[in-house]
């Protein structure tokens, strides 16, 4: 089972508040949906490397369409032509508006 | 028989020949969701324009229009963006957020002059199987109210089953239609991976993530499907017509026999044996096929998936929209806004995300399930090649009562014949082969069947024979 502060470690990686009382469910929760899928690295055949190896000419041929880049179309667009008319619905969902701007926390402090 | 009981393909006629109003039709299930939606809860707002929506599609029918979709009324889950109205994904986290765009499926149902209703309740930013996750509250099976109606889109799922819309959009990421439109006895339909546009629905592991269509029959279902489908410029995952390659038909179903032999309840493989033989006296032939690695799939899914939304829901802080709470510094409002905002599904699903994408702990996990996810599309794509589709059943058992499934396992558990069309990219699609009866009550299962990608039509094509 994970621990106490593996989980703790989790939550602040994940930038989550949990409960104190949520910890222990946590713990016994995910240590029981890691058991399961970790039946994956118990499969001796199944390797990282696989899913570059080719199989044979029959599967490569039915094999859905190979990975490609898609590009848009190389074209100039006005500028802020895709937020034209919305700039006041965007603004209005600011948890704190002043004016046009969002109010946001002040991220560089002096040190004291 | 009452105008919201139509399918959407007999509506549309009568629509055409001027027998019926989209008014008249609109009418007809805001009715029917004024007589049961607080005991199904299966809408979380029903729109108060959707009378003048109706008018505005009768007035388009009268200037020479005639999409068959025009003046239909749908109902659209909660996570997929309609301007100017509220999308909250069933979360505290976005309970009042309100749409700046339409997403591009909403757009072309637009075009079309399709009716909104409302919005359908689901499992919060679509992790469930059972809409049991909802912020807002369960949403009750319309079979009976004392079981789940499946999730995650199981408003959708709900709503059309009991005719409060005529059909309904749902997104699916590991048989989040599926597996309600089985539980619900309705179509529910999945694309090839990049089928439907995602531009303005909420992502939630984009590599398996796919909007899907609800309906009363298959031939519904792909109308929907095709009036929604196709490339667009907003999402780079969507293909052009030509990617994949065109399959003639061969009238042949594949059943994968090792994976019925056991974990089935006997009457739901009796009403599946039932549906292969009806196949049968229609001309198809059925052909054995093997999948070797079709159990690891759930086990992948469960890696691939929080590995995925871990990330995707990271953009839910609370600077820009959404729920926003103060604690102290910027890493504090972070983790206040996201422990108070997310439900508890979601947030295990994050921690098991950032669990297996750790370092250290990749090459276990998220490298290992990406092998499976390769070697089950070889399979896949293998045992494709003989068939036209693949046939199982749609879940092991029918809809598990209210608070049944309550260890996140079990609840996983119910996925475990749809998540494979997720991880491989194929089409799906659940059909209702039937019913089974627990404690009096008919409920009704799924006959599920799987097609090459890029096959929508050979899926479609044998759903209609059924």
């Amino acid at each position: 089972m994970i621990s106490k502060e593996e989980v703790l470690k989790l939550a602040e990686l994940a930038r989550l508040k949990v409960s104190d009382a949520e910890v222990g469910q946590l713990q016994k929760d995910i240590s029981s949906i890691l058991d399961y899928v970790g039946q994956l690295a118990q499969q001796p055949g199944l390797t990282t490397t696989q899913r570059d190896s080719a199989g044979s000419s029959e599967e490569e041929a039915s094999r859905a369409a190979k990975p490609h880049n898609v590009m848009r179309a190389d074209t100039p667009r006005a500028a802020g032509d895709m937020l034209a008319g919305k700039e006041e619905a965007l603004r209005a969902a600011f948890p704190t508006r002043e004016g046009s701007y969002n109010v946001v926390r002040t991220i560089i402090q002096k040190d004291e | 028989m009452k105008l919201n009981e139509l399918t959407i393909t007999d509506a549309s006629k009568k629509l055409a020949s001027g027998e019926i109003t989209s008014v008249q039709l609109t009418q007809a299930c805001l009715d029917a969701i004024a007589a049961r939606n607080t005991e199904l809860n299966a809408y979380l707002e029903v729109f108060d324009d959707a009378l003048a929506q109706a008018a505005a599609a009768d007035a388009r029918r009268k200037a020479g229009e005639n999409h068959p979709l025009l003046g239909t009324p749908l109902a659209i889950k909660d996570n997929i963006l309609i301007e100017g109205r509220r999308a909250s994904a069933a979360s505290k986290m976005l309970e009042n957020y309100v749409a700046t765009y339409d997403a591009t499926v909403i757009k072309k149902l637009k075009e079309a002059g399709a009716v909104f209703l409302g919005r359908t309740n689901m499992d919060e930013f679509a992790m469930g199987g059972s809409n049991e996750n909802s912020a807002f509250g369960a949403v009750k099976n319309p079979h009976d109210s004392s079981r789940v109606p499946g999730g995650s889109s199981g408003g959708s799922a709900a709503a059309v089953a009991a005719h409060l819309c005529l059909g309904a959009l749902g997104t699916d990421t590991g048989g989040s239609v599926r597996e309600p439109a089985a539980f619900c006895g309705v179509v529910g339909m999945k694309p090839t991976y990049g089928g439907i546009s995602r531009s303005g629905i909420m992502a939630m592991a984009a590599s398996l993530n796919q909007c899907g269509v609800l309906a009363k029959t298959a031939e519904d279902a792909e109308l929907l499907f095709n009036t929604i489908a196709g490339l667009d410029a907003l999402d780079s995952q969507t293909f052009d017509a030509g990617v994949y390659p065109k399959r003639a038909a061969q009238k042949k179903i594949g059943v994968p026999r090792a994976l019925l032999a056991q974990g089935i309840d006997a009457d739901v493989l009796e009403r599946f044996e039932a549906s292969l033989k009806k196949f049968q006296s229609q001309g198809y032939t059925l052909v054995d096929v093997d999948i070797p690695s079709a159990p690891l799939a759930l086990a992948a899914y469960y890696i691939i998936m929080p590995a995925e939304a871990s990330t995707d829901l990271a953009r839910y802080d609370g600077v820009r929209y959404g729920l926003s709470l103060k604690a102290g510094d910027l890493v504090g409002d972070y983790a206040a806004t996201r422990g108070a905002g997310f439900g508890q599904e979601v947030r295990r699903r994050i921690m098991l995300g950032t669990y297996v994408l750790s370092s250290g702990y990749y090459d276990a996990y998220y490298a290992k399930a990406l092998a499976a996810r390769a070697q089950l599309r070889a399979e896949y794509a293998k045992a494709l090649t003989g068939v036209d589709v693949i046939a199982m059943p749609t879940t092991t058992s029918p809809a598990p009562k209210l608070g049944e499934k309550s260890e996140p396992l079990a609840m996983y558990l119910l996925d475990i014949f749809t998540v494979t069309a997720n991880i491989t990219g194929n089409p799906a699609l659940s059909v209702p082969m039937g019913t089974v009866e627990r404690e009096g009550k008919q409920l009704p299962v799924g006959l599920q069947f799987t097609a090459a990608h890029g096959d929508e039509t050979g899926l479609f094509a044998a759903a209609k024979s059924l």
